[in-house]
């Protein structure tokens, strides 16, 4: 049977990956910190996928970007969704020419549909990752785009009511609140989901331990859980944080590291 | 080295097929048409899209059909959308598909989650070329909205348990296909690209 996804996200902004906390940015270090600080050759066997988002706050170079996606494609073989500030067809096909296999978009969910629908026709639903950022605001789950700083009038039940017909292939669920601050995902957001919820969902925002990733993939609401915290799982982080899920009964991939040494080997 | 070409209809990520392709050892050249010569070892048809743009955009791209330029027995891999392009036709569209292997392509149930995304385990029911050396629960990774339905079975090499049993691998004489992405599924998709290669 289909396992649940462990997914690493990275933020770029100018040519630099990005610490984020509450949607506020800290420039990291560039493609060399995170292939020296992640063993890249390695990381595929930790996890399931990458989600690459250009969350540049100034005006955004798609060319550099895409270089970057480039980059990580050859550095190691997992599934890849990237996207940050997609309007248009022709950017989703110059992302996909990139390595990209998936293109994740928010704002134009909201501002366009239509280009939604362009995208699913010539690419397919599967190729459509529907980012959704929620802060709480006066105890109410709000919906917010723009990287945050714009607040939709839909709460965030209709919202996720309404993305059931999109022609979409999963939801990125992302919290604002607990973004970058290692509390723990925050669960009750899965619980604004509709009971017949037939969209592939990925939770994102908070978390700080292995556990917290355990704790979101417990919830049977839940396909995947995302982090994207360059400090908490660095190094190898991110294998320890598999081993102990998979020690705890964790139905994830299991990859043969030996095979792919071997393959390696006669390959070189 | 051997040479091969993936034929690129304009619907996605080809860069990690080609570049999957090159570390297992061949060259690679992409085409957008068949009105050239064939002057390659095998052929791959990759896998993101829709049927019906993906179809068209080879038959208005091209004069010379699929079948003549396959017709010397030339090996050709079908990754996900190109697996179901073998078949006569698919519920994803209206236009007609190669007609390779007898049968057709369908939605997935509606009891699960549409699509079947992630990765899921290989039941192998028979030894095939491009499985050789493929452990039974390898690990491959799964993005799809429909399955092929053969209309014989033995076409079928390898299966997948979606909460209904879903072709994962076909192999009819020079035809291979798997419904998941070898490119994206490390060791085991490697393994797989590597013995499509060495049979040509």
């Amino acid at each position: 049977m289909l396992k649940k996804r462990v997914i690493f996200t990275l933020l770029y902004d100018s040519g630099s990956f990005m610490l984020s906390r509450n949607f506020r940015l800290q420039r990291v270090g560039k493609l060399d910190w995170l292939q020296k600080n992640y063993n890249f050759s390695q990381i595929a066997f930790s996890i399931d996928e990458l989600v690459v988002l250009d969350v540049s706050r100034n005006e955004r170079d798609e060319e550099k970007f895409c270089h970057h996606v480039r980059s990580l494609n050859d550095s190691c073989f997992v599934p890849i969704a990237a996207g940050g500030g997609v309007r248009t067809l022709d950017q989703v096909r110059t992302l996909l020419q990139n390595g990209a296999d998936k293109v994740v978009v928010n704002t134009l969910l909201s501002e366009d549909p239509e280009v939604v629908r362009e995208i699913s026709i010539q690419y397919g639903r599967q190729c459509i990752v529907a980012a959704v950022d929620v802060k709480e605001v006066n105890g109410e789950f709000s919906v917010w785009t723009e990287n945050g700083t714009v607040q939709q009038q839909i709460g965030l039940a209709q919202w996720l009511e309404d993305l059931q017909s999109f022609p979409i292939g999963e939801i990125y669920l992302n919290s604002i609140d607990r973004d970058g601050t290692g509390q723990g995902f925050h669960i009750e957001l899965l619980d604004c989901l509709p009971v017949q919820a037939e969209i592939p969902l990925i939770l994102a925002g908070g978390a700080g331990i292995p556990s917290h990733l355990g704790e979101g993939l417990k919830n049977s609401r839940a396909d995947a859980v995302a982090t994207a915290h360059l400090f908490n799982f660095v190094g190898n982080g991110l294998q320890k944080a598999r081993i102990e899920l998979l020690d705890e009964g964790f139905d994830l991939a299991r990859w043969d590291v030996q095979l792919a040494n071997s393959l390696e080997e006669v390959l070189a | 080295m051997v040479n091969v070409a993936i034929f690129d209809y304009g619907a996605g990520n080809i860069f990690s097929l080609k570049n999957s392709l090159e570390q297992a050892g061949a060259s690679v050249d992409v085409i957008t048409s068949f009105d050239q010569p064939n002057v390659y070892s095998g052929l791959l048809l990759p896998g993101v899209g829709n049927f019906d743009p993906a179809i068209k955009s080879i038959n208005e791209n091209s004069k010379t059909q699929f079948h003549d330029f396959v017709k010397e027995n030339t090996p050709v891999l079908g990754i996900c959308l190109g697996m179901e392009m073998f078949f006569e036709k698919s519920e994803e569209g209206v236009e007609k598909g190669f007609n390779v292997i007898d049968g057709e392509i369908i939605v997935l149930p509606s009891t699960m989650k549409v699509p079947h995304m992630g990765w899921n385990n290989l039941e192998i029911k028979k030894p095939g070329i491009i499985l050789d050396g493929v452990d039974n629960g390898s690990w491959v990774y799964f993005v799809h909205s429909y399955r092929a339905k053969p209309k014989f079975d033995d076409v079928i090499t390898a299966e997948s348990d979606y909460g209904i049993k879903v072709p994962a691998v076909v192999e009819k004489n020079n035809f291979f296909g798997t419904q998941f992405h070898p490119e994206k599924s490390q060791t085991n998709g490697l393994l797989l690209l590597r013995n499509f290669l060495q049979d040509l």
